[in-house]
């Protein structure tokens, strides 16, 4: 079998789920054995553009050497950090593990017999970065934390009705302040009360605490059920788009016992929230979506939640679909690029990857949304987001947004400013058309055919005109086929 | 491969380092990497490092898709490491365009050796150029530029053809306008050509090779320098940095280049005059600054502050001691700066800030976020000093003139202070 490639990786190691989950639990301190870099790009390289934060403060690296590297090993290092930082007072009150990296692990670096050693109860996670990715290591850490700090202190904890869960936003979770917020106003909408939000907004101490909850509510399909299936209560997924929350809503009410209230809840929210898909399917807005097309490549959630709602009930066309995790049938970047190099679809929905392939390409009539990670951006406004009825409008509302960005693009602006800024020389807008040979029109069509569907009348009335004048300029009599390829590749078509 | 000498290693005193400041060490060699037009970067690493490296080189490397070969715990293990890493050769050369791939060989490959004769050295119309910068030997980003840059000029640089006897090859990354500036003076004293390193052109790393002297701008250039000396080039130390920085190094090149004196002299001293002219128009004095980023440049910084009337206690950066940065070193300490740190760690800029209580703080992101929780107007070095020219007069009035702005909007960091703290 040849080698397997990875091309602009999309999903990154266990270890990295590791650290992202712990650190955002105030009571944790994680000790990294890991060199520099890995320290760094964890802790406030990449999170400062997934997550606006200006670094993981809780974290510590035993920075590996060359020493280490050599043949010493990391425990001196790692006991020399640990001992350091108990020393100034940063392990107050802290549950202290440390984590293994994909160089340690290298060097075959084991330390679940040195924290033995180290302060009581501190604890080794073996992040498995050689061989896990993200996912796989989300769900994993999550189960080792319950396993850990949770299941030995449950014994008492029962389910207290109308409580609920949300498992899943951590660091490094595309959009999820706003998808947190509306998750958890689609839980009070339905009835139910919010038990916790685990590990975002949880400590390492209220793990026990995740027994406490009737129900839990994944965030993720990507990761997550582990953990939900270990707690042994009813589990439900975030919604996206208006008939999946409309039933999720109702199951959650079935399953609190709430019903009455998650019926007016949803009825409530087709006249208020929801009116805004209404008014847009009704008006003039809504008769574009048939001959629009999407291509989505993000996490499993948003790929699958977006390939419904925007396929399925607003019945756009879904070019392609790749999840992450992949799912079998799913493109990998490879095929993702070499399709956005041949043809765009109107709205791409990925992550710089897919951003940089349609740079590469020239695409300059697809419009780009970023809905996963890698890539930096800003989400930490709660109004954005994709789940649930109020992701159901966010989505349609920049989708239409999008269309008239597009529209606006295409109108003609009159060129004498151009003229004045020594832009493009002018296009004389002459009176009556050229003959255009047949195998020239075939060209321009072909070309035309490549575009979304909105700028197609526009551009190619565009296109016209500037072969039309390249054959002017040449005192030719017809339009030839090569004098249009020139002008599409001029325009960069 | 020689690693590089971690000199300033656990300090004895009172401040331990536990938390390290530098960007992934091979993220400098990517940055300079990728941003070169036809080249197509292969990275034989483990999947975390891979993302995160990729991560930061589409942020301020180039939009550049990156490939690499799958290496997990079965390919590290079962020596499939070097299988991988060809197919993933092939690959890249097959780009369109492609002249050169340069194979980043990571933390874990370099573990699991990474044995350069099994690598392809060209593949079509693509070089292939192994360079290897393991983090846990590299320390630094700024270092890893200077062993990316030496692998490609070692390879690439023509030594076949005629020397250019008054070319100069002028190392470091800088503001586009400062080496438009650079290059404008230099001419003016009768050089006859710079070229300008890392840039986007192989074909400039390969007329590199044949130039007649080097004027590394920046200290951690050092395999460069060793490079060039192989070679019997001359090498110009310092950088056209403030008033006397540029005079001594304008009068350097000149000497070094054989360059008519009094032509020279005429030139310097009139880039003198406009430096004065700078100062006496704009003044930091009062204003006390810390220079800590983690770039390899923050001397040179302190320096033109200094000049500018700060006062610069404390200066601290990512790289490592070196006869190259003792020079500014030995200037600053003259200068009143106290306590100049390298392979600097948190902690201590931490210390600093408690000790000298700056009016103004160019940091890493984490430091600088301290410095604003206090009030104190800070800025992340990297992001704010590299996005506007340095060099020359022309240099100094942009970065004095930043500085002085900055101070100048001191009281809305003390109010945000004041409002979250309500």
């Amino acid at each position: 079998m040849p080698p397997s490639l990875i091309r602009d990786l999309s999903d990154t190691s266990g270890y990295w789920a590791a650290v992202w989950t712990m650190c955002t639990m105030p009571d944790v301190h994680v000790i990294a054995d890991a060199p520099v870099g890995c320290f760094n790009l964890v802790a406030t390289a990449v999170p400062d553009y997934t997550d606006a934060i200006p670094h993981i403060e809780n974290m510590t690296p035993a920075t590996i050497t060359e020493q280490e590297v050599g043949a010493k090993g990391t425990s001196d290092k790692v006991r020399w950090t640990y001992e350091n930082l108990r020393a100034s007072g940063a392990l107050d009150g802290k549950q202290v593990i440390v984590i293994s990296t994909a160089e340690s692990e290298m060097i075959g670096a084991d330390l679940s017999s040195l924290v033995a050693t180290l302060g009581e109860g501190t604890r080794f996670y073996w992040s498995n970065s050689l061989s896990e990715d993200e996912w796989a290591g989300r769900d994993r850490v999550l189960r080792w934390l319950w396993e850990q700090f949770g299941a030995p202190h449950a014994a008492g904890v029962a389910p207290a009705p109308g409580t609920v869960n949300i498992i899943g936003p951590t660091y490094g979770c595309f959009n999820s302040p706003s998808d947190l917020e509306e998750v958890r106003r689609l839980i009070a909408g339905a009835g139910g009360r919010i038990n916790l939000v685990y590990p975002l907004e949880a400590t390492l101490a209220d793990t026990p605490r995740l027994a406490a909850a009737q129900v839990n509510v994944v965030m993720y399909r990507e990761f997550g059920a582990g953990l939900a299936g270990m707690l042994g209560q009813p589990m439900l997924y975030a919604p996206f788009g208006m008939r999946e929350t409309t039933a999720f809503v109702r199951e959650l009410g079935r399953l609190l016992g709430t019903s009455e209230q998650a019926e007016a809840f949803i009825a409530g929210e087709k006249r208020t929230t929801l009116r805004a898909v209404w008014d847009l399917w009704r008006g003039p807005q809504g008769d574009w979506f048939g001959t629009t097309d999407v291509g989505i490549v993000a996490g499993r959630s948003y790929a699958e939640g977006l390939a419904r709602y925007l396929g399925d009930e607003l019945g756009m066309k879904i070019a392609f679909v790749s999840a992450r995790p992949r799912r079998p049938d799913d493109p990998d970047n490879d095929e993702v690029r070499q399709m956005l190099h041949r043809r765009a679809p109107a709205f791409v929905f990925g992550s710089i990857n897919e951003k940089i392939y349609l740079s590469e390409a020239g695409a300059k009539f697809a419009r780009f949304f970023m809905a996963a990670f890698p890539g930096p951006t800003v989400r930490r406004a709660v109004g954005t987001p994709f789940m649930g009825y109020r992701g159901a409008v966010y989505v349609v509302q920049e989708i239409v947004n999008g269309l008239y960005d597009t529209l606006f693009n295409f109108l003609p602006v009159d060129q004498a400013y151009s003229m004045i800024r020594g832009g493009p020389p002018k296009i004389e807008a002459a009176p009556g058309n050229l003959p255009w040979s047949l195998e020239a029109k075939a060209v321009l069509d072909e070309a035309l055919e490549k575009l979304p569907y909105i700028p197609r009348i526009s551009a190619s009335r565009q296109m016209q005109m500037q072969v039309e004048a390249l054959a002017r300029e040449r005192s030719l009599k017809e339009v030839t086929p090569d004098l249009v390829r020139e002008a599409l590749a001029t325009a960069g078509m | 491969m020689e690693p590089i000498a971690l000199s300033a290693e656990q300090s004895q005193g009172h401040t331990c380092k536990l938390h390290p400041q530098s960007m992934c060490p091979a993220f400098g060699s990517l940055r300079i990497l990728s941003r070169i037009e036809g080249s197509h970067p292969v990275m034989a690493t483990d999947t975390g490092c891979l993302y995160g490296l990729t991560f930061v080189t589409h942020f301020y490397g180039a939009r550049k898709s990156i490939l690499a070969p799958t290496l997990g715990s079965a390919e590290l293990y079962s020596g499939e490491i070097v299988e991988g890493t060809r197919a993933a050769i092939e690959a890249a050369a097959r780009e369109p365009g492609c002249r050169l791939v340069p194979v980043v060989s990571l933390c874990v490959a370099e573990t699991a050796g990474m044995p350069e004769e099994l690598l392809p050295r060209q593949v079509g119309d693509a070089e292939v150029v192994l360079v290897r910068v393991p983090a846990y030997a590299i320390h630094s980003h700024p270092e890893a530029k200077d062993v990316a840059l030496e692998a490609l000029l070692r390879r690439l640089g023509d030594r076949e053809g005629p020397r250019e006897e008054r070319t100069v090859v002028v190392v470091g990354e800088v503001f586009p306008a400062d080496q438009l500036a650079i290059d404008a003076i230099l001419r003016r004293m009768g050089v006859a050509a710079t070229i300008a390193l890392p840039g986007r052109s192989i074909d400039d790393l390969r007329r590199a090779g044949r130039a007649a002297a080097l004027a590394p701008l920046h200290p951690f250039y050092k395999g460069v320098t060793r490079l060039y000396r192989e070679w019997g080039a001359s090498v110009a130390g310092g950088a056209p940095v403030g008033i006397s920085g540029t005079y001594a190094w304008l009068k350097s090149i000149g000497a070094l280049l054989d360059l008519d004196p009094a032509l020279v002299d005429r030139v310097a001293q009139e880039e003198r005059d406009k430096a004065q002219a700078v100062l006496a128009a704009k003044s930091l004095k009062g204003a006390r600054v810390l220079v800590t980023g983690y770039e390899g440049t923050e001397l040179a910084y302190a320096r033109l502050l200094v000049e500018a009337g700060a006062e610069v206690p404390y200066v601290s950066t990512s790289i490592g001691v070196d006869p190259l940065s003792l020079p500014d070193e030995l200037w600053l300490k003259t200068r009143g700066t106290q306590e100049v740190v390298y392979r600097k760690a948190l902690e201590e800029d931490m210390a600093a800030l408690d000790r000298y209580a700056p009016d103004f703080v160019l940091g890493t992101t984490p430091f600088a976020a301290a410095a604003k929780e206090r009030g104190i107007p800070a800025m992340y070095f990297t992001n704010q000093l590299a996005s506007r020219p340095f060099f020359l007069s022309s240099g100094m009035a942009a970065t004095i003139g930043f500085v002085a702005e900055t101070l100048e909007r001191t009281n809305r960091y003390r109010e945000m202070v004041a409002f979250f703290a309500e």
